[in-house]
Order: C-alpha cells, then structure tokens, then sequence
C-alpha cells in the first residue's frame, strides 16, 4: 500500500514537472492558450498567470519527487486541477456547440502542457491527477522523502 | 485517523486539517516566489506588464462571433470585418500569390513579413519572408523596421486560421511609424500557401533550400 502510494506520489511529480517544463520553455504559446479562457481582462493579470502557473507546477513536481511538504502540495494540486478542470469542461462545451459535434470528439489544445488532446481522454487524465492528489492526503507515501512534513504533525 | 481529543483539548483530525493546509500555504508562497523568480531569470521569461495583445479579441470571442444576430459570420469575413476596424488591408491568397511573383519582390519594394516564432520560421517560411515575432520584437526591429520603411506594401503574415499574430506585428508595424496603407495582412497564412502548393524555404532567409510544390 505504501510502495504504491510512494508510486504515485513520483507518478503525480513527474507529470507536473513535465508538464509545468513544456509550457514554462513554451510560455508565449501558454500565454495565447491562457487568453483562449477570457479569464480576466488586464494583460498584467494574463501575463503573470502565463509566466507563474508553469514554474509553480515545476515547482510542486519537484517537492513530491523529493518528498518534501507532501500533503500541502497535494492540496495545491487539487486547488489547480479543479477550476482548470471546470474551465477546460466549459471551453469545450463552447467547441462543441461550435462546431456542432459529439462531446468526446472535441480536440483543442487546453493550455495543460500535454498539446491537443480529445477532451474525454483530458478530463479523464484530470479525474486520474486528481484521485492521485487525494490519495497523499492522508499521509500515505513517506518513503524515500526528504522531509514529508514540513510542518510538525500533531503529537497523538 | 482517531479524533482523540490532544492534551490541548482540540481532535487530531483537526490538527492534521491544519496542518496541510498550514503547509499549503508556505508551499503557495514558496511556490508564488519561485515562479516570478524563474521567470525573471529565464531568457524565455514574459514581460509581465506588456500588452502581448495588441489586437484585442481573443480566438474564443471569434469563436462565438458567428452567434451574432446579424447571421453566421465566416472566419474570413470576421478576420475582414477586424482588420477594417484597424486599418489594416486583408489579402486572399491570389492576391498574394500575385505580390509575391511582382517583380518588385525581389527589390524589397514588395516585402513579406513572417509572423510566427523562430523554430516556425525554420521549418518553413515564404521564401524570402523577413522574421519577426511579436513577442519577442526587440530581436527583429534593426533588420526589419528599416526594410519597412523603404517598401511600398508589406504582406504580413502567421499560420492562418485562429492564427491573430499576423494582425499583432501588423500593429505592432503600425504603431512604430509604418503607413497602414502599407500594411497587407495576408488571413489564410502560411496553411493555405502550403495548400495552394506555392514554394516553401527551411532555414534562415534566403538560404536556398527550397521545398518545390507538389507536381
């Protein structure tokens, strides 16, 4: 149970570093994918999304491959994962009727580091990122940590 | 988890909810920190307080500008009714094709403008096309602004589509001193030259290495 939660605690690392590399190295491309959104109007607010979010995933990539502050960097995760989620569900739904066709055959490039992809395989890639956040809730996975905690847990 | 009350008095499942998210927070911080901290550092890094958007709409108002009650409107006809709205001119790919075998083309009285990023330019650009990315301006000014200058009309141009980073350069163009009267936006991009089977360079400019349409 704990070989598996330290899996997924290097799985959940390694995509986020590699997800949060590819848009950090590409940011003028995240940048145009960001404004897709419509998400606010001031190009300062656009900007700093578009030059922070990829080197904050680098950022929580690396502390759960190191094993450092886990279970806060989980939570961070699953504060991103969930309105990107909702925001990409929504851009779809836009595409879709668009375009006039089928939900899961809608493909666009959501700005997640991955390219284009059909949105039934994102959102399910996003359902799996997630269940694997919730699961180093816990505490599960300390192996090979650094430091788990970077807080003191309380005394039982 | 128990929920044994601590010596404290307060249940060990609430610490431990305190605990992450006391955590969360510092790795919110720390995180925040890094990343403008990267970002300055990095040569790839934005200018955060740069308008990269000149043009204004976003792909995903073009997206809905067909819901208008006015009736269906055409990517094509949207991109016109924009560049109308600047004062840029849109050419079709005839008219284009037509500028780019004037003979003034070869005398830089007729120049053509590669919009798109430097790795695109590579892969294949209309031959003989100056670069110049709009996001990165500084880097192309001292070859290109004085071309555009000295030229009659100047075709501007990106992948096509969605593509608006022809209409930014055109502005960006515009902005810096050139006449709009010069400034040709050509809307279908290097996608439709490629359809329309015209030649394609690889490499830097004027490097030779020509891909020949299709027989």
């Amino acid at each position: 149970m704990d070989a598996a939660a330290v899996l997924a605690r290097w799985l959940l690392g390694a995509v986020f570093l590699y997800m949060g590399l590819s848009k950090a190295l590409h940011p003028v491309d995240f940048l145009k994918l960001l404004r897709q959104y419509d998400l606010v109007q001031s190009s300062l607010l656009v900007n700093s999304m578009a030059a922070t979010l990829p080197w904050f995933e680098v950022f929580c990539g690396l502390l759960l491959l190191l094993g450092v502050a886990v279970r806060g960097t989980a939570l961070a995760l699953l504060f991103m994962l969930a309105p990107f989620t909702v925001l990409v569900f929504h851009r779809a739904l836009l595409l879709q009727s668009a375009l006039a066709i089928p939900f899961c055959a809608v493909k666009f490039d959501c700005g997640c580091g991955s390219g284009t992809e059909f949105i039934c395989r994102k959102l399910l890639e996003n359902f799996l990122l997630f269940a694997l956040s919730i699961a180093l809730l816990p505490g599960r996975g300390y192996q090979f940590s650094l430091r788990f905690n970077l807080i003191k847990p309380p005394a039982s | 988890m128990k929920d044994n009350p601590t010596p404290s008095g307060v249940p060990d499942r609430l610490l431990a909810v305190r605990q992450i998210f006391g955590e969360f927070a510092l790795v919110a911080v720390l995180g925040a920190a890094f990343a403008f901290a990267a970002n300055q550092i990095s040569p790839l890094g934005l200018a955060l307080t740069r308008n990269y958007f000149p043009t204004g709409t976003s792909p995903s108002v073009r997206l809905s500008a067909g819901d208008t009650n006015s009736g269906p409107v055409s990517p094509t006809q949207f991109l016109a009714r924009q560049m109308q709205e600047k004062g840029l001119q849109l050419l079709d790919d005839n008219q284009t094709a037509r500028l780019f075998r004037d003979p003034r083309f070869k005398q830089d009285i007729i120049i053509f403008v590669d919009a798109r990023d430097e790795d695109r330019y590579q892969r294949g650009h209309i031959p003989g096309a100056y670069e110049f990315d709009p996001y990165h301006p500084e880097k192309y000014f001292d070859t290109v602004l004085p071309l555009c200058q000295k030229a009659e009309q100047i075709v501007v141009y990106c992948n096509g589509g969605d593509c608006d980073d022809s209409e930014s350069a055109a502005l960006l163009l515009r902005d810096v001193g050139i006449s709009n009267q010069k400034l040709f936006v050509f809307g279908g991009g290097i996608t439709e030259w490629m359809t329309n089977n015209l030649p394609v360079e690889t490499g830097a400019r004027n490097s030779g290495n020509l891909r020949k349409p299709n027989p």
